[in-house]
């Protein structure tokens, strides 16, 4: 106790249990006000927050690359999508619905891809996604084919909160969704089965030896993964009550990607961040120039990885270490 | 006549953003793809809009006119929607347009609705998108509107059996279903159907397919831009033309590309409503006046139906100012002069009537440039996909 | 029997432009151990300046091809020496991030220098006249694309197996530290192997363009093919990168003609099947 008082300020700011998440559940709720007239493009965000979270889980913490995430989301989107249009038009019910086509998915090609590694592991998970949209585009009577899945018309959120013309219900219920999912991977990469993935993405070969099931593993955080980017999934498809097969896109899986890294992998903040920053970017450049706003997302992402290589979530303690030098 | 819903709106915005805009400006939000793989809609839809307001100058009746171009990217109903919120609500525009794809134009439906914004569709030419609220109004055209004239001008030409070759995605379908339900009804047969998958990058199979049937024509359907491009080429290198199966299809001869094409195209066969070569004077002078200002530019049909849809915009502006259900009201008597020939406003589709040209290409002797050459109007027709 | 006959003619051609392009991509990967997702950006370049020599400025195709192919060249060493040589040494997640981000800059810079529709290069009169092989017409440039893929595997394998270059290149691809450690300058060598693979991006860019057509997102449009030519052909293999683009080739032809409607279903679980059953390619070297 009385060595943590001894630290610098910042330092003993890290410690306190919840402040970052806290100051970024404050951000979001700032945002409502300070950019009413926004709330379709930031509830997008938030969606793109629990999609990269999945892949975090599994890129950050299980070391499972992957550009085939939209698999499960666009699995998701569809189910929810569907189940709205044909059973129920709940929701929450929906989400539940989304979550478990994607693990669904997930689980069953889990099965294969999760034997292999590296590039392969690549190629194989966007296969996956290729065959999806193909799918979805063919399945005209079901999904609407190109022309999208249309005429979802969601309840009220708990029977309480109509969807309203400017997005204030899907905003709080997006981000009421993604504060539980990370909530929820907080305690999962806490637990004893999270430290097991980390043990995998540090050393296979050890955890084998020591008797954890690495395949196993593998293919449970997989699917649990492929839940989360389903919920993403059924999210988007509720807010935009529109499904197009462009949902499976692998510029999505890439997109993703992209965020995730440059925010920063296996620290959930780190995501969080990659996707506020590159999605903030990419909405100012577009709407200054929507010719050429690719210079700027290059530029961004070259900066990032040349100047800090961890992510932007490393920045602060990077920064430290250069004042420190200084000093 | 002001819903609750805008009134409430224009007051929070007035309230919370304390500037308020003039009263006498009218917004239009554009919403296109200016980048990516499809951002030559986006640049055609913006160029065209310039040479309409250059020629027309920036207000209609008493209202200033302004354009906001937003992009999507390309394929994206999410992006599309989130657009349209924030054009309605931050930008407060009164009138959308734009749209290249199907979904996104879907995507905006129960917002146009409850906001009661008119909304023009230079390209997306699915026939149900209309039917899915009233503030839809369409300047390019439908699949059924060009296929069926297509079809009923095949049968006249002695065409008696046809293969079908078309993308493997909603437009494409629509029109395979249009050709046949067509062409049959005439008595022709349609030997066989093949649906492509849009990222065929080599279509010779697909020729070698058609040739070895041996139908009278070949008919076809893809995507504007690169794929559509390879194929009018293949189709070439394979000796089709030479086996005596002719080229029946739509868009693939537009004019961005058409010089890619080089001498092979000549001869190709094709039923649109707009040539680059269209004789009158307005065309020549939109063609003109648009390689003035923009050079290197060739004006195609996302070109006519975005100067098309501007001049509709401005003639609800003038008639209607901010009041949407009187300016869709206004749009379905409008008949006017385009650079594509007549065109009037069916009210009941809100898509335009116009005539349907069958044109070939061939190598203008005066310029030297590949054009297509109309060879007469074959129907003069509104959506005929409507009641499908 | 023509059938038969057909999928393989179509698919060869098609297989040895996939070849051309993804065997640069393959050999950097194998050696530099880099995630090169900018590429196919070096094909899109090669095309661009092909587009921009035969159009704007009227130069017949055969002088353009070597020209467009060293412009490319030029705009890959800087590359190598400026950003490349570090990119080496991320993980490899900020490979992924780095060469993402400098094919955004390429595509950007193409989109505003010639626009993002269509690039076209010009060929000369005989390529696109047919050749009559008997059982059916082929255009004569696809004669000459399987030409050129013939003659580059050959070439590859003289320069690789015959010169002193190939001998070094292959000790640095097998073991990088031994072979700086015997005096072998492995950073000349990496930065003439990223200009060849370069140059073959190029090369194949341009000649493909009629099959691959050209324009400023080529790299993104085409990256998820060209990458799955390297992993099931395995990293680093240059004879594996040939298997499987004439594999692959000649699998996407046969589905066009056999199963047209589900022609991209089949084709990506033929792919799954075959990575699911060999992991590291038909003839990976890498673990």
């Amino acid at each position: 106790m009385t060595e943590s008082l001894t630290l610098p300020l910042p330092e003993r700011l890290a410690r306190v249990p919840f402040l970052a998440e806290a100051l970024l559940l404050a951000i979001a709720a700032a945002m409502f006000f300070l950019l009413p007239y926004s709330l379709g493009f930031l509830t997008r965000v938030l969606i793109l927050m629990v999609l990269v979270l999945s892949i975090d889980l599994l890129l950050g913490f299980a070391g499972i690359a992957t550009l085939g995430q939209a698999a499960m989301y666009g699995a998701g989107a569809y189910a929810a999508g569907l189940f709205a249009i044909h059973v129920w038009a709940d929701p929450l019910a929906g989400l539940v619905v989304g979550a478990a086509a994607g693990a669904a998915l997930a689980l069953l090609s889990g099965l294969v891809l999760m034997r292999a590694q590296g590039l392969t592991l690549i190629m194989l998970t966007i296969a996956v996604a290729q065959i999806c949209m193909e799918i979805a585009n063919k399945a005209r009577g079901v999904t609407g084919g190109s022309d999208g899945l249309r005429g979802i018309r969601m309840d009220p959120v708990l029977g309480l909160f109509e969807f309203d013309f400017i997005g204030q219900t899907g905003y709080w219920y997006a981000l009421a969704v993604l504060a539980a999912v990370f909530l929820l991977l907080r305690l999962v990469t806490r637990s004893a089965f999270g430290l097991s993935l980390r043990g995998i993405h540090d050393s296979p070969a050890r955890m084998t030896a020591i008797g954890t099931p690495v395949y196993g593993r593998r293919v449970a955080a997989y699917a649990l993964a492929g839940a989360i980017a389903g919920i993403a999934g059924a999210l988007t498809a509720q807010v935009t009550q529109l499904v197009s097969p462009e949902v499976f896109a692998f510029t999505l899986s890439a997109e993703a990607l992209i965020m995730l890294v440059l925010g920063g992998t296996g620290r959930l903040i780190g995501g969080i961040i990659g996707v506020a920053i590159f999605m903030t970017v990419h909405h100012t450049a577009a709407a200054h120039d929507p010719f050429n706003w690719l210079f700027v997302i290059g530029a961004m992402v070259l900066g990032v990885v040349f100047f800090v290589p961890g992510g932007l979530v490393s920045l602060p303690a990077r920064l430290r270490g250069l004042m420190g030098r200084a000093l | 006549m002001k819903t609750p819903f805008r009134v409430a709106l224009s007051a929070a915005v007035i309230a919370a953003s304390g500037t308020m805009v003039s009263a006498d400006t009218i917004k239009v939000g554009v919403i296109a793809t200016f980048s990516g793989p499809f951002a030559i809609y986006g640049k055609q839809y913006r160029e065209a809009i310039e040479v309409y307001v250059a020629e027309h100058g920036t207000t209609a009746g008493d209202h200033e006119i302004e354009f906001i171009y937003k992009d999507v990217g390309g394929v994206n109903p999410d992006t599309a929607r989130a657009l349209a919120q924030e054009l309605l609500i931050r930008d407060r525009v009164d009138y959308l347009a734009g749209f290249t794809f199907t979904p996104n134009a879907l995507a905006v439906a129960p917002l146009i609705d409850q906001s009661e914004t008119p909304t023009v569709i230079f390209n997306a030419a699915t026939s149900s998108i209309n039917k899915q609220s009233e503030f839809y109004v369409r300047t390019s055209y439908t699949l059924w509107q060009v296929t069926e004239p297509l079809a009923r001008w095949a049968w006249d030409a002695g065409i008696r059996t046809v293969a079908t070759t078309v993308s493997d995605y909603g437009p494409g379908i629509d029109a395979e279903n249009a050709f046949r339900t067509s062409f049959t009804a005439l008595g022709g047969e349609v030997v066989d159907s093949v649906r492509m998958p849009l990222s065929t990058t080599d279509f010779t199979p697909f020729m070698q397919r058609v040739r070895d049937i041996e139908p009278d024509a070949l008919y076809t359907f893809l995507p504007g831009g690169p794929p559509t491009f390879g194929f009018a080429k293949t189709y070439n290198e394979n000796g089709l033309a030479e086996a005596g199966i002719r080229f029946l299809g739509t868009a693939e001869t537009e004019e961005v590309n058409l010089q890619g094409l080089g001498d092979a195209a000549i001869g190709l066969t094709t039923a649109y409503h707009y040539s680059g070569a269209h004789d009158s004077d307005l065309n020549r002078q939109f063609s003109a006046r648009l390689a003035e200002m923009f050079p290197g530019s060739v004006a195609n049909w996302s070109s006519v139906g975005a100067y098309d849809g501007t001049h509709l915009i401005y003639e609800m502006v003038r008639a209607a100012g901010s009041d949407g259900p009187a300016a869709i009201e206004h749009a379905k008597t409008l008949a006017w002069e385009s650079p594509r020939g007549p065109v009037e406003m069916d009210p009941e589709t809100r898509t335009v009537i116009q005539n349907v040209y069958i044109r070939q290409v061939e190598r203008d002797a005066a310029s030297g440039l590949l054009v297509n050459r109309e060879q007469g109007v074959i129907a003069t027709v509104g959506d005929l996909g409507w009641d499908r | 029997m023509s059938l038969t006959l057909n999928i393989l003619v179509d698919g060869i051609a098609y297989g040895m432009i996939l070849f051309i392009i993804a065997v640069g991509l393959s050999v950097t990967m194998g050696l530099m151990r880099v995630i090169n997702l900018a590429h196919g950006g070096f094909a899109l370049i090669g095309g661009a300046f092909a587009h921009w020599l035969t159009m704007a400025q009227g130069v017949g195709f055969w002088v353009a091809l070597p020209l467009a192919i060293l412009g490319t060249v030029l705009v890959a060493l800087p590359l190598e020496r400026l950003l490349y040589r570090r990119i080496y040494g991320f993980g490899e997640l900020q490979q992924v991030l780095a060469t993402i981000g400098i094919t955004f800059l390429m595509i950007a810079t193409v989109n505003l220098w010639l626009g993002s529709s269509l690039l076209q290069i010009r060929l000369p009169e005989g390529l696109g006249q047919p050749v009559d092989l008997g059982f059916r017409t082929l255009p004569m440039h696809r004669i000459v694309v399987i030409g050129a893929g013939l003659a580059v595997m050959a070439g590859l394998w003289l320069v690789l197996d015959r010169t002193g270059f190939g001998m070094r290149l292959r000790a640095a691809v097998d073991n990088r530290a031994t072979a700086a450690s015997l005096g072998i300058d492995t950073g000349r060598i990496f930065a003439l192997a990223f200009c060849l693979g370069a140059g073959l991006a190029a090369f194949g860019g341009i000649l493909g363009a009629e099959l691959l057509p050209v324009d400023a997102y080529y790299p993104l449009r085409y990256m998820v093919l060209f990458l799955i030519v390297v992993a099931v052909g395995g990293m680093g293999s240059i004879l594996g990168s040939f298997a499987a683009a004439l594999g692959l080739g000649i699998l996407e032809t046969a589905s066009r003609y056999l199963v047209p409607d589900f022609g991209t279903i089949f084709f990506f679980a033929c792919v799954i099947a075959l990575l699911a059953l060999r992991p590291r390619g038909l003839m990976g070297r890498l673990t």
